[in-house]
């Protein structure tokens, strides 16, 4: 086996989904500075901040998937991550998705959320996806449900106790990939 | 200048970390032989562990390599840079203590000093060490590395910092 591998760049109509980098790096340390972390294992100090990272761009190569910078084009200001996530110890293959507190309110989570998992059905062969969602997590859940996501069940995480698993519609289910006239 | 991806030396070969790796990694983190990196760690906390091994090379451009003896990994050598602000740490970890002795840690060790600072140029490596752990004690003395008055950063409290350059053993080397 080999680390070689590429992350592929994937656009929405206002995002360009890619690989971090270093700057990148630098809002994270930031965010999980802060309480706006707290639904996702913060807050963290900047050295588990960066750890985090790395092995948010590591799992890429154990698992040939994982999450993708976010990337506003109108500015190209870092707005946080949505991905594909499945470490060792996870309930199921999940479409995360995480922004930066100035990315909040914009739709970014759904529309880089759309894009994600039509990467995992049409590119991967995914048949079905979850997001695990803290149950305080109002606004994930929201991006869920517009994800046409639905409640499943409540799940026993060992790290992050008592989760809410959401389960997507699966690819074949009419306009999943898209989100046009859903 | 990129770092090599794979070194040798007498007796070892160093080479980049890959997903095969992760069985050997998850005995060890899991193990007895963590306790001065922070374990002993649950499987999951393993897989995590690889991923930010990969994923450090995928951000710096280096990172640290695995130890292989013939072809069993067995352990981990090379730069860790968590702060880009400051100077990158020079890590060393055998995964099974019945390698322990042979001078492998050392070997490999002195291969990544002299392709860091010899061959790459860089200025400084810090060494940060539990003063418990002697066998790394004495791989940090045996680089030529200088013992500092820095004070242990709060993620590793209460350990050495030795400060590693190319003065620390430019007379000593042919």
């Amino acid at each position: 086996m080999s680390t070689t591998f590429a992350i592929p760049t994937l656009e929405t109509d206002r995002l360009i989904l890619r690989a971090h980098c270093e700057d990148d790096i630098a809002t994270e340390k930031d965010f999980f500075a802060s309480d706006a972390s707290k639904f996702v294992g913060g807050p963290l100090p900047p050295h588990r901040a960066w750890r985090s990272i790395a092995m948010v761009i590591g799992h890429w190569a154990l698992r040939g998937f994982g999450f993708w910078a976010l990337e506003e084009k109108a500015t190209g200001t870092y707005m946080g991550r949505v991905g594909l996530w499945f470490p060792d110890g996870w309930f199921e293959r999940e479409i995360g998705w995480t922004l930066m507190p100035h990315a909040t309110g914009k739709g970014y989570a759904t529309e880089a959320g759309f894009a994600a998992r039509a990467h995992a059905y049409e590119t991967l062969g995914w048949d079905t996806a979850v997001s695990q969602i803290d149950p305080m997590n109002d606004a994930s859940k929201a991006v869920a449900r517009r994800l046409g996501a639905i409640f499943e069940q409540h799940f026993e995480d060992p790290e992050y106790g008592t989760i809410e698993i959401w389960r997507h519609p699966g690819p074949d289910a009419r306009n999943s990939s898209t989100g046009k006239g859903v | 200048m990129t770092l090599a991806s794979v070194i040798s030396t007498q007796r070892l070969t160093l080479r980049r970390p890959d997903p095969s790796d992760l069985p050997v990694l998850t005995a060890f983190y899991m193990g007895p032989r963590s306790e001065f990196v922070g374990g002993p760690y649950t499987e999951n906390q393993c897989f995590e562990k690889l991923a930010v091994l990969l994923g450090h090379w995928l951000i710096r451009g280096f990172g640290r390599y695995v130890i292989q003896l013939g072809d069993k990994p067995i352990g981990h050598v090379g730069p860790l840079c968590i702060d880009a602000t400051k100077a990158p740490e020079l890590t060393w970890t055998l995964w099974d203590g019945t390698q322990e002795g042979n001078g492998y840690a050392t070997e490999a060790a002195l291969a990544m000093r002299d392709h860091l600072l010899k061959d790459q140029n860089w200025p400084l490596l810090e060494i940060l060490v539990q003063p418990a752990n002697f066998a790394s004690v004495r791989v940090a003395e045996k680089l030529g590395a200088a013992l500092t008055e820095k004070p242990a950063p709060d993620w590793y409290s209460g350990c050495l910092t030795y400060d590693l350059t190319t003065a620390c053993f430019a007379g000593a080397s042919a």
